[in-house]
């Protein structure tokens, strides 16, 4: 079994993502009451919001560093930020798309200092002509697009895995980047032809 | 024909929304359906990379370091922490005015014990009527209290004072027994 729950079943589509449902009962509100009872400094309340949360953090770390050691020691990271900046989060977004934003922050700072000069990739990339529709046949093939994955341009690389692989609507991915749903549509659409480039240049 | 299909309309054709007209450009234009396919055949391709799952204790183990690190943390100032000294301040007044002029030994009769004690009050407090009990058989423990009464006298007992005193109830007793 993989962290990405979004595997279970591979639709040729990528899920419309609906707006997370509110109101008594629902996640976001859940999150809300948690929230406010780590504000009142209820610790309890926050390793709700760590079972809650970790996988998703943990995929996310794991997307950005692609090895289980660094994954760990940043998802960690990523919740002790949140639990020292948590009495200043006063709600305007879901808890979700906060605790998002400190974790891609997170992952971009740790690979800064981890590779201080790495070589930025063009937006667009010439195409090798190769097919990547192929399926893939081993594990390694599967690390092999993780780490195509992490050569993307930033905000290419962010987009794909907050909305393919966190599952975020287009309107929580523009707002975890700043950014509006019209460019992180478009930037979805760069990233997989970008993706696709990439691969074929590693099987190449 | 109309102009190829924008990057943002791509992606909302992969979601699985599209127009009449944006199927029939598609059936049109095979430079557009093939950026689709592409995308389409990408995207598969993607989802297949998953994370490799952690050995199966590790998010017990996670959880528990990031709640152990959180209780190694200094202690977080709440936003509203400026109320806390304000409210400490307020309540010392009213203990001090409360207190005021009643200092345990300055009038005859049994004193309200202080807020703070772990005491239960002098009238539903058991071990005072023993005590009473002690003192009034004892010529030499009833003088202790002073013409304060009993209660008054115990709540103004230092620790040494009380030590003191229940030894002496001990011996009482030891010697008693015997």
């Amino acid at each position: 079994m993989a962290v990405t729950a979004q595997a279970q079943a591979l639709p040729l589509v990528l899920a419309a993502g609906a707006a997370p449902a509110e109101g008594p009962g629902s996640p976001r509100e859940a999150d809300r009451e948690a929230v406010e009872a780590c504000q009142r400094g209820e610790r309890e309340a926050f390793d709700e919001l760590v079972v809650r949360y970790q996988r998703k953090m943990y995929g996310l770390c794991f997307r950005y560093v692609n090895n289980h050691e660094d994954a760990n020691d940043l998802t960690q990271e990523v919740f002790l930020k949140a639990w020292r900046a948590i009495g200043r989060f006063r709600g305007q977004s879901a808890f979700s798309t906060w605790l998002y934003r400190i974790g891609v922050n997170a992952c971009l700072n740790f690979l800064a200092k981890r590779r201080p000069h790495t070589q930025e990739l063009p937006e667009t990339l010439p195409d090798s002509g190769i097919r990547a529709d192929q399926r893939l046949e081993s594990r390694d093939q599967a690390r092999r697009v993780r780490e195509a994955v992490q050569r993307l341009p930033e905000k290419q690389r962010a987009t794909l895995i907050l909305k393919i692989y966190q599952e975020l609507t287009h309107q929580e991915v523009a707002q975890v980047l700043g950014s509006t749903v019209g460019t992180v549509k478009a930037n979805l659409f760069h990233a997989l032809g970008n993706l696709r480039k990439l691969v074929a240049e590693e099987r190449g | 024909m109309a102009a190829h299909l924008s990057d943002e309309i791509m992606t909302e054709l992969l979601e699985g929304s599209s127009s009449l007209e944006q199927e029939g450009h598609l059936a049109a234009c095979e430079e557009c359906a093939s950026r689709l396919g592409q995308a389409q055949a990408t995207l598969d391709l993607a989802l297949q990379a998953e994370v490799p799952e952690p050995p199966g204790l590790y998010w017990e183990v996670l959880r528990r370091n990031v709640s152990r690190r959180i209780a190694e943390e200094p202690r977080r100032r709440l936003p509203w922490g400026w109320l806390v000294p304000v409210a400490a301040t307020a309540g010392a007044i009213v203990v001090a005015l409360s207190l005021g002029g009643h200092s345990p030994g300055a009038s005859g009769g049994p004193q309200a014990l202080p807020p703070w004690s772990a005491l239960p009050p002098i009238e539903e407090d058991l071990d005072l009527v023993v005590v009473s009990g002690f003192a009034l058989e004892n010529d030499e423990l009833a003088g202790w209290d002073e013409g304060r009464g009993i209660g008054a006298f115990i709540v103004a007992l230092s620790d040494e004072e009380s030590a003191a005193l229940v030894e002496a109830l001990r011996a009482e007793r030891r010697e008693g027994d015997l």
